[in-house]
């Protein structure tokens, strides 16, 4: 082993063989095969047997083995040294170098070390401007005396694998908070008959993703949920909180009753238990079913801007005036308010997280301003375009910018209706309620209602029970009013099968009887059932 | 999903049963439904009258479940009277279904449930 005192020559050549270690080829390595090849680099440049890098974990309060060579079972171990104790431990602790003649007489908490057998050992912190983020230590098998200019050269590799760690560090926090929040910001929002929605989300900073997050989703009883926020913070830490805080949202929204200021509460406790120090503002709006009213909470959150197609303020939007309460995660505040915003059909809902309103040098008052008069009646992919044209338009944002626009669709008389889903059970319910609502603004009656979705129902009932084999489809159901009539076509791309089992085949005698006209087309390509019904047909034959 | 729910009252001892079912019925829940109604009567019952005025759709699927009940009941000798009032949205299925030929219709309750 080599145990001599290098020379001022020798460390030369040494620090040669370290700049190779720093270039572009090493960028693309992940840090742990970045730290691999560094090791192999050390162990040459100082003869030293073993090499190991600990990396401060997130807490900062254990070096957790990261990387090693000749004693790799410490990183496959998952060796945790606490702060302050044992040999790397005081190395971080005092931020100093400490070197270790003959280890039989040192406290070392590691054991691996000793079963290794090393005799000697020397280690240095890792630091960059002041941090720390770890130590890096080198061993022998033999005994060795570290002389100083040892201890500087493990100083000068110790600079570059900190400078490199944290680089590249940095790098794949920041790719990975974007992963997260690519996978987890839906690109497409649930179908819901009567609603149109349209979404912009857009990383602001410095390429550095912030904690924002949007949601929509529609809970078993059919209520249609939003929730938008922001956490306090940048980067891969933010993007983790945000998962969390829009998943316990998801949850609470779930399991309580359908009431947002409910839910915010809920998730506030959560959020002050499980993640102490943490904020968000955020926004939960509830849907009714009927589409007619929905109930928003604000967490210090900006409210939404709100454009009804016939308004006092023709062209735009109004920014609602709602009790805002305070963001999540500061108080135990218990009286969360929610309130009833009213949606008319062609009402145009604008939910948004403040990297839209803010921006250097503008007021906000002005921003939101020019965000009600981009906020029109309108479709909301256009809204969409106006908006992010007119508030953010060739300036990158200097924080994320989260819009969601949903539109309660307006139902003209001779509008048709056209919803497609899976051929399951479980969206019956949804087929019915899309209809429903349709029917309502057909000016169908109660009596009419009753039939239309008792024959719809049957026909929808039948494509999920014969239409498919186990492998699955889908099947559209279209709604059309002419003058006096409304015409539902419910189709499907599947093979005909005659029911079975007992009890069965009542079906196709109550769309008869509910209806004026039923057609059935059965084709190679799947099966289209065609019913008439007459609204406001004197009720025949009734009890 | 669809959701529905049987409300129970019983009276002289168990023996009469009033079972209202709330909600909507259709294929995706109609088992779940039937499993709730066979559930709530007990051996010891004699009369059982299943109220469907609170019922806001119901198609073959609850028909099904209900013909299925009648015949259960027949077997065990319990009789079974449908409350379904004429305004309710299932009145419809239920009268094209023919139900009135096997089961006691009644768009009201008999006492003491009425």
């Amino acid at each position: 082993m080599a145990a001599t005192t290098s020379t001022g020559g020798a460390a030369a050549d040494r620090l040669r063989d370290i700049e190779a270690l720093t270039d572009a080829g090493l960028a693309q390595l992940g840090v742990e095969d970045l730290l691999s090849e560094l090791l192999d680099r050390t162990l040459a440049v100082l003869g030293a047997d073993t090499a190991a890098v600990l990396l401060l974990d997130d807490s900062g309060s254990q070096l957790v083995a990261t990387a090693a060579r000749g004693l790799e079972e410490e990183v496959y171990q998952g060796v945790r040294i606490p702060l302050g104790r044992g040999f790397a431990g005081r190395i971080a602790a005092e931020r100093r170098p400490v070197t270790i003649d003959d280890l039989d007489k040192a406290d070392v908490l590691n054991p691996v070390l000793r079963e290794k057998g090393l005799r000697s050992l020397l280690g240095v912190p890792l630091l960059v401007a002041g941090d720390l983020l770890g130590v890096l230590h080198v061993g022998t098998l033999t005994q060795r005396h570290f002389s100083a200019s040892d201890v500087d050269l493990l100083r000068v590799v110790a600079e570059r694998v900190a400078l490199a760690t944290r680089a590249q560090r940095a790098d794949e926090d920041r790719k990975a908070a974007a992963a997260l929040q690519r996978r987890l910001l839906p690109d497409r929002l649930p179908t819901v008959a009567g609603l149109e929605s349209a979404l912009r989300y857009s990383a602001g900073g410095q390429g550095d993703v912030g904690g924002d997050w949007y949601d929509m989703f529609v809970l078993p009883s059919r209520w249609v949920c939003i929730t938008v926020g922001d956490v306090v913070g940048r980067g891969l830490h933010a993007a983790v909180i945000m998962s969390r805080i829009r998943s316990s949202l998801r949850a609470y929204a779930l399991t309580s009753s359908p009431d947002p200021a409910h839910v915010l509460e809920r998730v506030d406790r959560k959020i002050q238990h499980f993640e102490p120090g943490e904020m968000a503002t955020a926004l939960v709006a509830m849907i009714e079913p009927s589409l007619e009213r929905m109930h928003v909470s604000l967490a210090g959150h900006p409210a939404p801007i709100v454009a009804h197609p016939a308004t006092e303020r023709p062209g735009g939007g109004t920014y609602l005036q709602l009790p805002v309460d305070p963001p999540l995660g500061v108080t135990q505040w218990r009286q969360r308010r929610a309130t009833p915003v009213d949606l008319h059909p062609g009402s145009v809902v604008a939910f948004y997280t403040d990297g839209l309103v803010e921006r250097r040098h503008d007021s906000m008052v002005e921003r939101l301003a020019q965000l009600c008069d981009a906020v029109t009646p309108d479709e909301p992919e256009r809204v969409c375009i106006t908006v992010m044209a007119s508030l953010v338009g060739q300036e990158r944002p200097l924080d994320d910018v989260a819009l969601l626009v949903l539109r309660r669709t307006e139902l003209g008389p001779a509008e048709p209706l056209e919803m497609t889903y899976p051929a399951v059970a479980s969206a019956l319910g949804d087929v019915r309620a899309g209809l429903r609502r349709w029917l309502a603004e057909a000016g169908a009656s109660r009596a009419d209602t009753i039939d239309v979705l008792l024959a719809a129902g049957e026909a929808t009932s039948n494509v999920v029970e014969h239409a498919y084999g186990p492998q699955g489809g889908d099947m559209t159901v279209r709604a059309e009013r002419d003058e006096r009539s409304v015409v539902i076509t419910v189709s499907d791309r599947g093979g005909w099968r005659e029911p079975r089992g007992t009890n069965r085949g009542r079906g196709s005698g109550l769309i008869a009887a509910a209806s004026d006209d039923v057609r059935v087309d059965r084709g190679p390509d799947g099966t289209t059932v065609t019913i008439r019904r007459r609204l406001g047909r004197p009720p025949e034959g009734r009890a | 999903m669809t959701t529905a729910h049987v409300d129970t009252t019983t009276d002289d001892g168990g023996r009469r049963l009033r079972l209202a079912v709330v909600g909507e019925v259709d294929l995706s829940n109609a088992g779940a439904v039937e499993d709730a109604l066979v559930a709530a009567i007990s051996n010891e019952a004699t009369e059982v009258s299943v109220d469907l005025g609170a019922v806001e759709y119901l198609d073959s699927a609850g028909l099904r479940l209900l013909f299925s009940l009648v015949s259960r009941l027949a077997v065990l000798q319990i009789s079974l009277e449908l409350v379904v009032p004429f305004d309710s949205p299932s009145r419809r299925a239920v009268e094209l279904s023919g139900l009135a030929a096997v089961a006691r219709l009644t768009p009201e309750a008999s006492p003491p449930f009425s």
